[in-house]
């Protein structure tokens, strides 16, 4: 990596700005179009720190969701009387650690296996968390829960939930691009790409397997939160979903597996297509992501990001290729 | 022997099931020398590097690492130690450019400080590949690719290096090159075990030898003792009638 740190964070940071005064000029339906895409943005990322970052895809980060939600809920429910103010960031917190402790537990074993086993699994820790909160009567998963309104009253809450998805985006972007230039990132970087070797050369692969898993649980988990108080009332079925699961191994392929940018574009350009240009089509719209894998899978393998490098890399050849 | 020694097996073995593929080996390596390990193919070679570096557990005996007991340590404990391992079928992380590469062996290895920018040159220029630092991984030739082999593993800053047959399939001018690689890496004070199959390349290398066979240690001694010794000689060629 080239680029000055500082410079980095500044556009980041100018990029946030931009955003954050959109909603000024966006009409309401936009303003929850962008909700949407921050909200998946910010999961891509979390959930590339692992899939993308370490090569170990999960097939069902959604738990880390649900769990954080659910978590979050019950806490906030039995300490009701709180100010609002207080509640969510209590509820970050519970659910936050909910999130650790399972990630923590399950990445014992699951952490063993390797490429679409560990991915498999991922998708049955997902349901079984789901069955699980579902059943158990004092979880309430399939009563519902009802969350709080947390939005101060001067605000619309489509706005403020807008810009709290952004908060928690750039905190979750600039956290995952500090591992991926660290020596933990560097680490990380060489369990995907041979991992028995990288122990070979010294990489703790165990250690550093387990720290990516629970950072990426953790603030996906966070997100949940979030996503939990911007509905006001979940059941099982609203955060333990299965299209989720798809959806961030897609942002990750649409934009470029293993990238840091890669999943903010994928998201970015899934929702928009999704919910603008198939509005009128929703449930079209599981359709339209699975095609859109197939076609990308076939036609570009590495996304929009590898994508977009081949085709330089063709041009400088292109161009240094003596002339005949 | 003067110095400590770096290396100790005592009394290794191995069973896979019925086969026994290392059968109570003991020897120790000197600090500063090259050491060969030649056998047969099946010998138990490769087991007997997997046994060190703790790809396999042993089943009985020990390994020490500067008179400090490793048997049972995980793989990357032991490269925290100081003991680097060049794989026989070189395996590059091959969307990472060669500097890429050797700078992951710079970050890791070794414990303690270190400057991973000149760790990373340094083992470039040491294993003659300064000038390919920014290709593609994937695009190297074997010889390449065993000389990037050799490089990351010198840049975890190992105090041992065992190479797994860095000669085989090389060419003779590749071959020379990559001895005299080896030669180099012994002067920067790096203690070397190779495992090799081309016999002139041992002669000329190799302090010492080490004849495996079966599974078993059946000679110890200086190249020249080694190549008379009768034993060997019905081990490589089989004994008449």
């Amino acid at each position: 990596m080239t680029q000055k740190p500082a410079a980095f964070v500044a556009v980041i940071l100018g990029c946030a700005v931009v955003l954050a005064l959109a909603p000024l000029v966006l009409p309401p339906f936009y303003v929850r179009v962008g909700q949407l895409m921050l909200y998946s943005a910010g999961l891509a990322v979390a959930w590339t720190i692992l899939g993308g970052f370490a090569g170990y895809a999960s097939f069902g980060h959604a738990a880390f969701i649900g769990v954080g939600a659910f978590a979050a809920g019950l806490a906030e429910e039995r300490l009701a009387g709180l100010p609002p103010a207080l509640l969510l960031p209590i509820g970050m917190l519970v659910g936050g650690l909910a999130c650790a402790i399972l990630s923590a537990v399950v990445a014992y074993p699951i952490l063993r296996l390797r490429g679409t086993f560990f991915a498999i699994a991922m998708l049955g820790v997902c349901h079984v968390c789901a069955e699980l909160n579902n059943n158990i009567d004092a979880l309430q998963g399939s009563l519902g829960l009802n969350f709080p309104a947390v939005a101060p009253a001067a605000w619309d809450p489509a706005v403020f939930f807008y810009e709290l998805y952004l908060a928690a985006g750039v905190v979750v972007f600039l956290i995952a691009w500090q591992i991926q230039r660290s020596r933990f990132g560097a680490g990380l970087l060489s369990i995907r790409e041979d991992e028995d070797t990288a122990r070979m050369l010294g990489v703790p692969t165990e250690r550093y397997k387990r720290i990516a898993f629970v950072a990426s649980a953790v603030l996906t988990g966070l997100l949940g939160v979030i996503y939990a108080h911007s509905l006001g009332y979940i059941t099982t079925d609203s955060v333990y979903r299965d299209d989720t699961n798809l959806s961030l191994i897609v942002y990750s392929l649409l934009g470029g597996m293993g990238t840091l940018f890669g999943p903010v574009i994928g998201a970015f350009t899934l929702v928009f297509i999704t919910q603008v240009v198939l509005a009128r089509l929703l449930d079209f719209h599981l359709f339209a992501t699975g095609l859109l894998l197939v076609l990308l899978v076939l036609a570009a393998p590495g996304g929009v990001l590898g994508f977009v490098k081949s085709w330089r890399q063709r041009r400088r050849a292109a161009a240094t290729a003596p002339a005949e | 022997m003067s110095a400590a020694p770096i290396l100790r097996v005592e009394a290794l073995s191995k069973r896979f099931r019925g086969l026994l593929a290392i059968s109570d080996v003991s020897f120790a390596v000197e600090p500063g020398s090259i050491t060969s390990v030649i056998g047969p193919n099946g010998a138990g070679k490769s087991t007997l590097f997997n046994l060190v570096t703790g790809y396999l557990a042993p089943t009985n005996g020990t390994v020490s690492f500067k008179e400090r007991p490793i048997t049972g340590l995980a793989t990357n404990r032991i490269a925290e130690l100081g003991v680097a391992r060049a794989f026989q079928i070189a395996r590059p992380f091959r969307d990472l450019s060669v500097a890429e590469n050797v700078r992951i062996g710079a970050l890791f290895g070794k414990a303690g400080a270190r400057d991973v920018a000149a760790t990373t040159a340094n083992a470039l220029a040491l294993a003659g590949m300064a000038h390919l630092a920014t290709e593609p991984a994937s695009v190297l030739t074997v010889g390449q690719l065993r000389h990037l082999e050799v490089a990351r593993a010198i840049a975890t800053r190992a105090d041992l290096l065992l190479a797994d047959e860095p000669c085989a399939g090389l060419n003779p001018t590749e071959t020379a090159a990559m001895i005299d690689v080896l030669r180099r890496i012994r002067a920067s004070g790096v203690t070397v075990v190779l495992v090799e199959h081309d016999m002139p390349s041992v002669m000329e290398v190799s302090d010492r030898v080490l004849v495996l066979d079966a599974g078993r240690l059946i000679a110890d001694g200086a190249p020249a003792e080694v190549s008379k010794n009768p034993q060997v000689i019905a081990a490589y060629l089989g004994t008449p009638d």
